[in-house]
C-alpha cells in the first residue's frame, strides 16, 4: 500500500507526537527509578527504531548512549529472535553486540502491529547502580578482561513473554547483582517505561496508520539528511587533525593513551569522514571501546561542531562515516577485552581529538577540550548504612563541571564530559546524604580554573565529603590530572582534576588517580573535577564579562590582568586605559 | 456586588457582577508605571455606565478581587529588590550547581545560566544540621550578625535563608530570621523551608530568593491598591488570584508574593473550562488567551486543570525555578502589539518586540511608528476604525497602511492587503507552534480537542489557528475579552498548606498520621473564618504525597482522612497508590513498602452561586453596521456583512464571509467557516 507524502506541517506535528512517546518515556524512568543514577542522574536514554533498525527518535537522551547502538542491538535482537511476538521484552547489555558498556542495562520491545508485522523497536537503557562487577564500581578501569570485570551480560537475552516476567532471568540477576531489591526497582521502571512507549506507539500506528508511520519516517530522514547536508556545506574543504591525551591509568602505557582522530571535510558532497584507525590496540583495561561508542563519540565530536539544529538519526547519520579498526582502543573491541569504562574514558578522548581537530578548519569551528571524568564526587559509593544496617551501591553526582567554550559562547558549565553533554542531574546535597550515609561539608566552583579565552571554559568544582556515621567505600577512577583540558585557537586549559583525603586529625594526603577508598567516620575526600577549555585568546574576551568574574569571586584580580589583560579600578570595574595599554603589551 | 479586575499587559479587564447575577464587562488601557490607576479607570467605566460615582460604586460592592502580572513582569524586567541569600557554610554554590540537566545536549551557543541572586550577595553561615534534625554544628550568631552588617552596607532590600534540612529541623533558620528581624529592620526576608517546605535545598533557595525579591515591591503595590480602593469608600474584602488557580486575602500575599507570579493567567482555564462544558463539547480544552503582548495557552485534559510544581520563569533548566504549585500556562511574547519588521535578509519577522500598551500600534496614534499586528488587522479591513471598544478609541486606517506599506510591503515586493495577510499568518503560525508544543508536553491531540478564544484580539485569527490545528471547534465565549476576570468571578476561594511526614506502610504511624492531619484542618478552618468572602460551605480536601521505598519522585494520592485513619487504613490508601502508580507508569510493585513523604490539604469555598453566567445586555442595541470590503487570502477584497454580536438570534446557522463585532471584540469569520451564537451566547466557529 502506497501513502502520500506527508507536507511540511504533518512532518512536524508527526515528530513532535513521536518525540512526545520518548520524552513520556523518559519522564516515568526518572519518576519511578530507585537508584540516584536514575532518578536523580538522569543516566539513561529512551529512543525509537525503525524496524530495519535505524535511529529514529531519541529526545533529551545521553548523547553517548544512542546515536550509535541502539541501532546493532535492535539488530542483534531480530537475529537471535526471528519470531518476535507482541508482549516479548529482551534485555541488552553486551558490549560485543551494539551495548555502549555492561552497565548500561538496556530492554528491547518489538511493537507488533494487528496482523503481527514488527513494526517498530521501543529501547530503553538505564545505567546500573550495580552490574555485578568483581568490585563494587560500574566503571572497572582495572579490570584486565571480561572475567576480571566480572559483569552479567545479556546479548540480547528474553527477559519476557506475553507481557510476564522470565523469572529464571530475574532471579539470576537477584544473585549476582548487588543490592538487588534496589535493582528490581530499576528493572521494574525501565519496563515501564517501555511499555508506556509501546503503548502509546500501538496507540499512533493504530490511529494513523502504519504504512502512514512508515512513510513519516522515510520523509523525516530525507528531511534530516538534507539538513545534514546544508550543515557540512558550512565547513571549509579539508583534511585536519587533532589529538587527546588520556592520563597514565592501571593496563595502560605508562604515558597514557593518546588518541587522533583525522577529520575530512567534504562540503560539496556534504560528507564528513573520521578516521581513528592510526589508534593503539585494545588494552588489558577497562577503558576499551565498544563499537558503539566509538562510532557515537566520534559522532559526537562532529555534531558539537555543527549547526545544533540538524535532527540526530540515521538519516543525518548517512553522511558521516566513521572508519573503525578491529582489536583498537578506539574501534571495535573484540570479547574478552573489557569495555567496562567504554561511555566514558578514551570516549571522551574520541570526541575531543573530534571538535579539536574540526577546530583546525579555523575561527568559528570546532570546540575547546571537554574535562575528563570521573572524579570522587561523581565515585560509586558503597558499604552498609550505619543508621539502618541496610547495604548500598550507588554513583554519586554531587558535582561536575568540564564544559568547554564554543568559537559562539561560555561554556554550558555542568556538561560532565563529551559523551554526556551536560544531560545529567546533580543529586544535590540533602538528597546524597538521605540516601547514603554522608557528611558534605562543602561544595563550590573553584576561581581561578575556568579555561581563559574570549569565550571562557568550566571552572572546576572541588567537593569536600566523607561518611556521617561509620565507614563507606568509594570507588572512582579519575582522568585529567596529567592532562587537563586543552584550550584551542589561544584559549587557555581549564583546571586540572586531584583528590586528597583529609585524615582524623586533619593532615591531608593525595590519593591515586584509579582508587577504591574506604573512609572511616571523621574521615573527608577532597574532590576536585576538571574544568573546561577555552575558545580564542583571552585578550580578545568582553572586559565587562571579566570584571563581572572578578565580582563574583570565579576570577581573581591578578588572574584578570596577566591573563585576560583586564585591569579594575577600586570599584571592581575596568580601567579602560589601562586595560588597552595592557592588552596592547600582551599582543606585541 | 463582586468585582473582578485583571491587569494584563495592554488592558485592564473588569467583570462587574450584580447581586441578581447580572454581569457586566469593561475594559480600560493599563498604565504600565501605575497599574492601580488603569483599575481605578476601569472601575470608573462601571460606575459611569450605572450613573453612580466611583463612591457611590465601591460603596455597593462586598467583593474585589484581583489579578496582576506586576510580580512576573518585574522578574523579566529585572526590577525586583536587591536581595541576598544565606545559606550553610560550604553550600554558597546552591543556586549556581542548580540541579544539573540541560534541554539541547548539541546546542553550544547557550551558556550556563546565572543564578537568581548573584555569588557576591550570597553568604555562608556556619551552622550545620543533618538528616536526622540533629544540630551537627551550632548556630555562631555572632558570625550572622556580623553579616547582617555587610548587607546593611551592600544597600541590600530583602533577604532570603536558607539553610540545609531546616525542612526537619528549622531551629536555625528561625533565629537567623529572628536576627534579621532586629538587626535590619524593615527589610523583609523569606525563610526557604517556609515558603516551600521540600527536600532538594535547591528548590528551597530558589523558592525563598524569588520571594524575598518580590516582597519590597509586591508590599508597596499591595498596600498601594488596598489604601486607592479603600480611599473610594470600600470597606470589603480584597482578594488576589494565585498561580495555582484560586484566590487569597491581599495580607496573605504580601506576606508570600511567590503566590501570585501567575496571577490572572491562571484564571483562563476555568472560564474556558465554564464555556467548554456549557457547549457539551470535548474533554479536553485548550483555552487560548491573546493579550497585547503576549499570548497565553492553557489546557483542561479531562476536566482537569493540570497544575505543575515545576513552574519555571523563562526556559526550564534554563530560567529560574519558582517551587510553587501553578496552572500549567505556556507564554509567548505574541499579540495584537506584535511588530512586524522585514530582515536584512528580506525575511519578513513577526515579534518578539511589541508596541506594549505604550507606545502601540501605529493605528492609536500615541507615537508608534512601527506597524503591528493590530495594523495589519486594521489595514485589512478587520478592525472598523470607528468602533474599536465599541467606538471609545478611534483608530487611524490611513496611518496603519501607510506603515505597513512602508516597512512591510514594499521591502517584500507586494501589495498592502497581502502584506498584511502575511503578518497574521506569521503570527498566527508562532501561536500554532506554541499549541502544539504544550499539547504534546500534555498528551492532548488537538484534532478532539475544543479551542476557547479569549483576549480581546481573539476573534482576529483564532479561526485560522483552529484550523490549522484541526480543532473541529472553536468557541468565542461572550466574556472571552476577559476571560481571567471571568475566571476570577467563577473560581472558589482556594487555599493550600503542605507538611511534610514520613510514614511507610511497613511501619503504619497512625497517630503521626492523625496529628499531621488535624494540624492542616485547622490551618483550613482558621482561614476559613477569616475569610468572610465565603459563602457555601468549606470543602477540605487531602492528598498524600507518596512514593515506593527507594523511589525520590512522588505522586499525589487523594484520600479520606476518616478512611485512612480506620482499621483497614493502611492497605485501602496502598491500593489507591498501586492503582495510581500502574496508571500513570503502567506498572505496579505490591513487593516494595509504600512512603507518605508529605500530605497536602486544600480547602475550596464557593464564593459564586451556581447561576448562569450570562452577559447582561442593554436592551437597546444599535443592530447591525453597513457591510465592508475586507480582504481574504485566495479571495481577495470581499463585501463582507458585519454583525452586532449582541443581536445575532442562537442556533441560526451562518457562514462566511462575516465580521462579528462587539464593544470588546472583532470576529473573523473567513468565507470557509461556518458559525452559529449558542444558548449561552458564545459565538461557536467550525473553521
Amino acid at each position: 500500500m502506497t501513502t502520500t507524502a506527508l507536507n511540511g506541517a504533518e512532518l512536524a506535528i508527526l515528530n513532535n507526537r513521536v518525540e512526545g512517546i520518548v520524552r513520556k518515556m523518559a519522564n516515568t524512568l526518572l519518576r519511578t527509578g530507585r537508584s540516584g543514577v536514575l532518578n536523580r542522574a538522569k543516566d539513561f536514554s529512551c529512543c525509537i527504531i525503525t524496524a530495519d533498525c535505524h535511529l529514529l527518535a531519541a529526545a533529551e537522551s545521553l548523547p553517548i548512549h544512542v546515536l550509535s547502538g541502539p541501532d546493532i542491538m535492535a539488530r542483534t535482537m531480530a537475529e537471535f529472535h526471528p519470531n518476535l511476538r507482541r508482549g516479548d521484552a529482551f534485555f541488552h547489555n553486551s558490549p560485543y553486540h551494539g551495548c555502549s558498556h555492561a552497565a548500561d542495562l538496556s530492554i528491547l520491545v518489538p511493537v507488533i502491529d494487528a496482523d503481527g508485522r514488527h513494526r517498530f523497536t521501543i529501547f530503553a537503557k538505564a545505567h546500573q547502580a550495580d552490574i555485578g562487577n568483581s568490585e563494587p564500581t560500574t566503571y572497572m578501569a582495572t579490570a584486565r578482561d571480561i572475567y576480571n570485570e566480572g559483569a552479567l551480560l545479556f546479548p540480547a537475552v528474553q527477559v519476557q513473554r506475553d507481557y510476564r516476567d522470565i523469572a529464571d532471568i530475574i532471579r539470576m540477576c537477584e544473585l549476582r547483582i548487588r543490592v538487588p531489591e534496589q535493582w528490581r526497582g530499576d528493572y521494574l521502571a525501565t519496563i515501564g517505561a517501555v511499555r508506556i512507549g509501546e503503548r502509546e506507539l500501538l496507540a499512533l500506528g493504530e490511529e494513523i496508520g502504519w504504512d502512514r508511520l512508515d512513510q513519516f519516517a522515510a520523509q523525516w530522514f530525507d528531511y534530516s539528511e538534507n539538513m545534514m547536508d546544508a550543515a557540512i556545506r558550512e565547513l571549509p574543504a579539508g583534511r585536519v587533525m587533532g589529538r587527546s591525551t588520556h592520563d597514565p591509568f592501571p593496563g595502560l602505557p605508562p604515558e597514557g593513551v593518546t588518541v587522533t582522530a583525522h577529520v575530512h571535510a567534504r562540503p560539496d558532497e556534504g560528507r564528513i569522514t573520521v578516521d581513528l584507525s592510526e589508534n593503539i590496540d585494545c588494552q588489558p583495561s577497562g577503558l576499551n571501546l565498544s563499537e558503539a561508542c566509538s562510532r557515537t563519540a566520534a559522532m559526537i565530536g562532529v555534531f558539537n561542531s555543527l549547526d545544533h539544529r540538524v535532527p540526530k538519526n540515521a538519516g543525518a547519520f548517512r553522511r558521516i562515516e566513521v572508519i573503525l579498526r578491529r582489536n583498537c582502543i578506539a574501534g571495535i573491541t573484540e570479547h574478552p577485552y573489557s569495555c567496562s569504562a567504554a561511555t566514558t574514558n578514551i570516549s571522551d578522548r574520541v570526541g575531543n581529538a573530534v571538535q579539536l581537530a574540526m577546530a583546525e578548519f579555523g575561527d568559528g569551528f570546532g570546540m575547546a577540550e571537554v574535562g575528563a571524568v570521573i572524579a570522587p564526587s561523581a565515585g560509586v559509593v558503597s558499604g552498609v548504612d550505619a543508621r539502618s544496617g541496610n547495604a548500598f551501591v550507588n554513583q554519586i553526582f554531587l558535582a561536575f563541571s568540564a564544559g568547554a567554550a564554543s568559537p559562539i559562547s561560555d561554556a554550558w558549565w555542568t556538561m560532565i564530559d563529551v559523551g554526556n553533554g551536560g544531560m545529567c542531574g546533580l543529586d544535590g546535597v540533602e538528597l546524597d546524604e538521605i540516601y547514603q550515609p554522608l557528611l558534605v561539608e562543602s561544595r563550590r566552583f573553584v576561581t581561578d580554573t575556568e579555561g581563559a579565552g574570549r569565550f571562557t571554559g568550566a571552572p572546576s568544582t572541588e567537593v569536600v565529603f566523607g561518611p556521617v556515621q561509620g565507614g563507606i567505600t568509594i570507588a572512582y577512577g579519575s582522568d585529567g590530572q596529567v592532562n587537563p583540558p586543552q584550550g584551542v585557537r589561544g584559549g587557555g586549559p581549564g583546571g586540572g582534576s586531584d583528590q586528597f583525603i583529609r585524615r582524623k586529625d586533619g593532615t591531608v594526603e593525595p590519593l591515586p588517580p584509579v582508587a577504591q577508598v574506604e573512609l572511616r567516620e571523621g574521615e573527608m575526600i577532597i574532590a576536585i573535577s576538571t574544568g573546561g577549555g577555552g575558545y580564542g585568546p583571552p585578550a580578545d574576551r568582553d572586559a565587562a564579562a571579566v570584571a563581572r568574574d572578578v565580582r563574583e569571586g570565579y576570577v581573581s584580580t591578578d588572574r584578570a590582568r596577566t591573563v585576560y589583560g583586564v585591569v579594575l579600578d577600586g570599584q571592581g570595574q575596568v580601567d579602560l586605559a589601562a586595560t588597552e595599554t595592557r592588552r596592547a603589551e600582551m599582543m606585541a | 456586588m463582586r468585582l473582578a479586575s485583571d491587569t494584563g499587559g495592554t488592558f485592564t479587564d473588569l467583570v462587574v457582577e450584580e447581586d441578581d447575577g447580572r454581569i457586566t464587562m469593561y475594559k480600560s488601557p493599563t498604565v504600565p508605571d501605575d497599574p492601580v490607576l488603569g483599575v481605578l479607570r476601569a472601575l470608573e467605566l462601571a460606575a459611569e455606565d450605572r450613573g453612580l460615582s466611583l463612591q457611590e460604586l465601591m460603596a455597593r460592592a462586598d467583593t474585589f478581587i484581583h489579578g496582576t502580572t506586576h510580580a512576573i513582569n518585574a522578574i523579566i524586567t529585572g526590577n525586583v529588590a536587591r536581595t541576598a541569600l544565606l545559606v550553610t557554610k560550604g553550600h554558597r554554590d546552591i543556586l549556581v550547581f542548580r540541579e544539573g540537566g540541560r534541554v539541547e545536549p548539541f546546542n553550544q551557543s547557550i551558556p550556563f545560566p546565572r543564578p537568581y541572586i548573584p555569588r557576591d550577595l550570597t553568604y555562608e553561615i556556619p551552622e550545620r544540621i543533618l538528616s536526622t534534625g540533629a544540630i551537627h554544628r551550632d548556630l555562631d550568631e555572632a558570625a550572622v550578625i556580623g553579616v547582617l552588617q555587610s548587607l546593611k552596607e551592600q544597600q541590600v532590600e530583602a533577604v532570603a535563608v536558607c539553610l540545609l534540612w531546616a525542612t526537619i529541623n528549622p531551629a536555625h533558620e528561625l533565629r537567623v530570621g529572628e536576627l534579621i528581624a532586629e538587626h535590619l529592620p524593615g527589610v523583609p526576608y523569606t525563610l526557604a523551608h517556609d515558603v516551600n517546605p521540600t527536600l532538594r535545598e535547591f528548590r528551597r533557595a530558589s523558592s525563598a530568593a524569588i520571594d524575598a525579591s518580590l516582597k519590597p515591591l509586591m508590599g508597596h503595590y499591595l498596600s498601594g491598591l488596598t489604601d486607592r480602593i479603600r480611599g473610594e469608600g470600600f470597606t470589603g474584602d480584597i482578594m488576589l488570584l494565585t498561580s495555582s488557580g484560586g484566590m487569597v486575602d491581599a495580607a496573605e500575599v504580601a506576606r508570600s508574593p511567590i503566590k501570585v507570579i501567575n496571577s490572572g493567567p491562571s484564571m483562563a482555564p476555568i472560564s474556558g473550562h465554564y464555556y467548554a462544558r456549557a457547549e457539551a463539547q470535548a474533554d479536553d480544552v485548550i483555552v487560548a488567551d491573546t493579550g497585547g503582548t503576549t499570548y497565553d495557552i492553557s489546557l483542561v485534559r479531562k476536566g482537569v486543570v493540570p497544575i505543575t510544581r515545576e513552574l519555571w520563569i523563562g526556559r526550564p533548566l534554563l530560567g529560574h525555578l519558582v517551587g510553587y504549585p501553578s496552572v500549567e500556562v505556556k507564554s509567548v511574547g505574541a499579540g495584537g502589539g506584535s511588530i512586524a519588521h522585514v530582515d536584512q535578509g528580506g525575511l519578513l519577522r513577526v515579534g518578539p518586540q511589541s508596541a506594549g500598551a505604550k507606545p502601540g500600534p501605529v493605528c492609536y496614534r500615541q507615537g508608534g511608528t512601527k506597524p503591528t499586528v493590530t495594523d495589519a488587522s486594521v489595514a485589512l479591513g478587520h478592525i472598523d476604525p470607528d468602533f474599536f471598544l465599541g467606538g471609545r478609541i478611534k483608530l487611524d486606517r490611513p496611518a496603519a497602511i501607510e506603515a505597513i506599506r512602508k516597512q512591510v510591503a514594499e521591502p517584500l515586493g507586494m501589495s498592502v492587503d497581502e502584506a498584511s495577510w502575511q503578518i497574521i499568518a506569521l503570527a498566527t503560525e508562532g501561536m500554532v507552534q506554541a499549541i502544539a508544543d504544550i499539547t504534546v508536553a500534555q498528551g492532548i491531540d488537538p484534532a478532539n480537542a475544543v479551542l476557547i478564544g479569549g483576549g480581546g484580539a481573539a476573534g482576529l485569527n483564532s479561526t485560522f489557528i483552529a484550523r490549522r490545528l484541526g480543532c473541529k471547534s472553536l468557541v468565542i465565549p461572550e466574556t472571552g475579552a476577559a476571560l481571567s476576570a471571568a475566571g476570577a468571578m467563577m473560581s472558589p476561594l482556594i487555599s493550600e498548606y503542605a507538611t511534610s511526614i514520613f510514614v511507610s506502610s511497613d511501619r503504619f504511624d497512625r497517630e503521626a498520621l492523625a496529628a499531621a492531619i488535624e494540624r492542616l484542618r485547622a490551618k483550613c478552618e482558621d482561614f476559613a473564618s477569616r475569610s468572610p468572602a465565603a459563602s457555601g460551605a468549606p470543602r477540605i480536601s487531602f492528598v498524600a504525597e507518596a512514593r515506593y521505598e527507594g523511589q525520590v519522585w512522588d505522586i499525589d494520592v487523594k484520600f479520606d482522612p476518616q478512611k485512612i485513619l480506620g482499621p483497614d487504613g493502611s492497605e485501602i490508601f496502598r491500593a489507591g497508590f498501586d492503582d495510581m502508580h500502574e496508571q500513570i507508569f503502567a506498572v505496579r510493585d505490591p513487593g516494595s513498602a509504600v512512603e507518605i513523604i508529605g500530605i497536602r490539604a486544600t480547602l475550596r469555598a464557593d464564593i459564586r452561586r451556581d447561576v448562569e453566567f450570562r452577559l447582561h445586555s442593554p436592551g437597546a442595541l444599535s443592530g447591525d453596521h453597513r457591510p465592508r470590503e475586507i480582504y481574504f487570502h485566495g479571495y481577495g477584497r470581499l463585501q463582507t456583512p458585519v454583525l452586532r454580536l449582541e443581536a445575532i438570534a442562537p442556533g441560526r446557522p451562518g457562514q462566511g464571509p462575516a465580521i462579528i463585532e462587539s464593544a470588546f471584540t472583532t470576529i473573523v469569520v473567513d468565507p470557509d467557516a461556518r458559525f452559529h451564537r449558542s444558548g449561552t451566547g458564545s459565538i461557536v466557529i467550525h473553521p
